[in-house]
């Protein structure tokens, strides 16, 4: 017995927890643009492969002297606004009713289904035909692309939220719009807001195909110059403009999270 | 007899080797090389070379890679996955020789007094409601495909001689220009005669004016090569360009000049253009497309120059370019500049 005593056992638990480590991400980020940056210095990446980051940074600060990044970002952030909109509260509010009602369910899911999978650059040339080459096409394009992952984002949403609750709500007495109101919607929340970042995501994808027809002005069109011009640096300015956009665009929903779900914590 | 000792034996291999290299470059070596190609009219030079065997009797085995627009065809030859191919200057392709990556190497399609070329075109619509001259077209939507395409700087050049101001519309596609243009949404535009007639027989849009009236000597189309194909490939660049030119001259010969059977060249084309439609419709596109290949692969510099400085003029491209960055005018005559 006293042999067992005797022998220390060391503290195997913890680990497979992890924990934020705010500057990793950073650190990285500094790392990859540092080693692009010296190889494309010192030659060992020539200039068809990548440009160099302090031309991109040049070419950035020279778009913003020039006014021309907003020329560029003011009809972009327009189309966006617009087009996610109509395509959002559409989308959320078909989810809903497919939701709620069993009929619309039957006819709308298959429906959904059939034009999730489809191209909407495929349908740009169509679409320029129906709302003319202006910017009616483009929102129409950010609309639709926008509103078929909205829909299954809500209606899956709809779909998971507690039924003890409900069943809880009814036992109360309270009335159906009651039972929508105060449980359904406030339950759905948080799977509309988390599909929300993807179809967003989906919005800023769709600028650059949007703006493929007919707009000389736009963070696409630029993109799209640069590209059939070969010009690298103005490519990667617009690329990360694009990635700065999805970043600004997670923010606001981590932001209306933190508001609208409070009651969860 | 004459000693020969190892070393010797040695020499006298290398020496023959290097002889016979410089006497016919790529000769009985039957180097297999890769031809870039669109499916149009104005590539012929390339086609009738393939199908006579002159780049062949060249000592060149080709094989043909089709592209649909000829701006990834630029970025093909930059990456090395194909050696020889035929376009027009765009922005792109200058950037390209700016990064080290291409050479223009000879000319191509140009304009011609006397042979239909290039038109300029006003969609019906816009006709209908009073726009009938190019003049007509100031502040109006100008179809173009991309920034920097030939058709932005046709459209340029033309505005700059009438003194008006073109809204550029990009439509990527010259599918999409065609829809845009039949539907009215854009305005104005310039394409290849064997485009613009047909179409404008149909009532689609209307010809109010020669691409060449407003772009003297236009070098349309340039013949292009890697950098490292220009610079140390010099045999087989020079056998390439041998065979080319005995194939435009062979298409001058039956299409333009008339004196071989015109017939059996619109036969030979029609195996590369055109081929989802049967002979009798193909032929009339085939004719009416017709246009000056230059002869010799000649180089038109003075074109060139002006096209770099439009380019440059507009920022699409680098202000420090010379033409010497864009052309090795090593390998055929070359004309102003």
């Amino acid at each position: 017995m006293s042999d067992t005593s005797k022998r220390t056992v060391a503290f195997r638990g913890g680990g497979f927890a992890p924990k934020p480590q705010a500057w990793i991400g950073v650190m990285v980020f500094v790392v990859l643009i540092l080693v692009a940056e010296w190889g494309t210095r010192a030659g060992w990446i020539s200039a068809l492969t990548l440009p160099k980051p302090s031309d991109v940074l040049e070419t950035f600060r020279q778009l913003y002297s020039s006014g021309l990044l907003f020329q560029h970002l003011g009809p972009s952030l327009a189309r966006l606004a617009v087009g996610a909109t109509l395509g959002v509260s559409i989308g959320i509010s078909v989810g809903v009713l497919i939701g709620l009602f069993s009929y619309i369910r039957s006819g709308l899911v298959p429906v959904i289904a059939a034009i999730f999978p489809i191209p909407k650059i495929a349908l740009l040339p169509l679409f320029v035909i129906w709302f003319g080459i202006g910017e009616g096409s483009k929102y129409a394009l950010i609309a639709f692309g926008t509103f078929t992952p909205t829909v299954v984002a809500t209606y899956g949403a709809v779909d998971n939220v507690d039924r003890t609750l409900i069943r809880m709500g009814q036992s109360f007495g309270l009335s159906w719009w009651s039972i929508v109101r105060k449980i359904i919607l406030p339950g759905a929340l948080p799977g509309i807001l988390s599909g929300l970042r993807i179809s967003l995501s989906i919005a800023i994808i769709l600028l650059v195909a949007a703006e493929m027809l007919g707009a000389q002005y736009g963070i696409g069109a630029y993109i799209l110059e640069a590209g059939s011009l070969y010009d690298l640096e103005r490519l990667f300015a617009g690329v990360v403009i694009l990635s700065l956009l999805g970043v600004v665009v997670s923010a606001v929903i981590s932001f209306i999270e933190r508001r609208m779900l409070g009651w969860r914590s | 007899m004459i000693k020969l000792s190892r070393r010797k034996a040695m020499a006298l291999m290398g020496g023959t080797v290097a002889a016979s290299g410089l006497a016919a470059p790529a000769l009985a070596m039957n180097k297999k090389i890769k031809v870039g190609a669109l499916r149009f009219t104005s590539h012929s030079g390339n086609f009738v070379a393939f199908e006579r065997g002159y780049f062949a009797e060249a000592g060149l085995d080709v094989e043909f890679e089709f592209f649909q627009a000829a701006q990834p065809m630029a970025v093909a030859i930059a990456s090395g996955d194909i050696d020889y191919a035929v376009t027009a200057i765009s922005g792109g392709l200058i950037s390209l020789a700016d990064k080290g990556a291409i050479k223009v190497i000879g000319g191509a399609l140009q304009e011609e007094a006397g042979i239909d070329g290039q038109k300029y075109l006003i969609s019906d619509a816009s006709y209908q409601a009073g726009i009938q001259s190019l003049k007509d077209l100031n502040g109006k939507k100008y179809a173009i495909t991309q920034a920097g395409s030939s058709f932005h700087y046709m459209g340029a050049k033309m505005a700059a001689a009438e003194g008006i101001e073109l809204s550029y519309t990009p439509l990527q596609k010259v599918g999409a220009i065609i829809g845009a243009m039949k539907s009215g949404q854009v305005d104005g535009w310039s394409i290849v005669p064997h485009i613009a007639k047909p179409l404008a027989k149909a009532g689609a849009w209307h010809i109010v004016g020669n691409v060449a009236d407003y772009i003297p000597d236009y070098q349309v189309t340039t013949v292009f090569t890697s950098a490292n194909n220009a610079a140390n490939e010099r045999g087989q660049t020079e056998s390439f360009l041998a065979g080319f030119s005995k194939g435009v001259d062979d298409y001058a010969a039956a299409m333009i000049d008339g004196t071989a059977d015109q017939d059996e060249m619109v036969d030979l084309i029609h195996k590369y253009v055109y081929t989802d439609r049967e002979r009798a419709k193909a032929a009339g596109s085939i004719i009416n497309g017709t246009m000056r290949i230059s002869s010799g692969a000649a180089l038109n510099l003075g074109s060139v120059q002006d096209q770099l400085s439009w380019f440059q003029s507009e920022g699409l491209v680098g202000k420090d370019i010379t033409l010497d960055t864009l052309v090795d005018s090593s390998y055929v005559k070359t004309i102003g500049g």
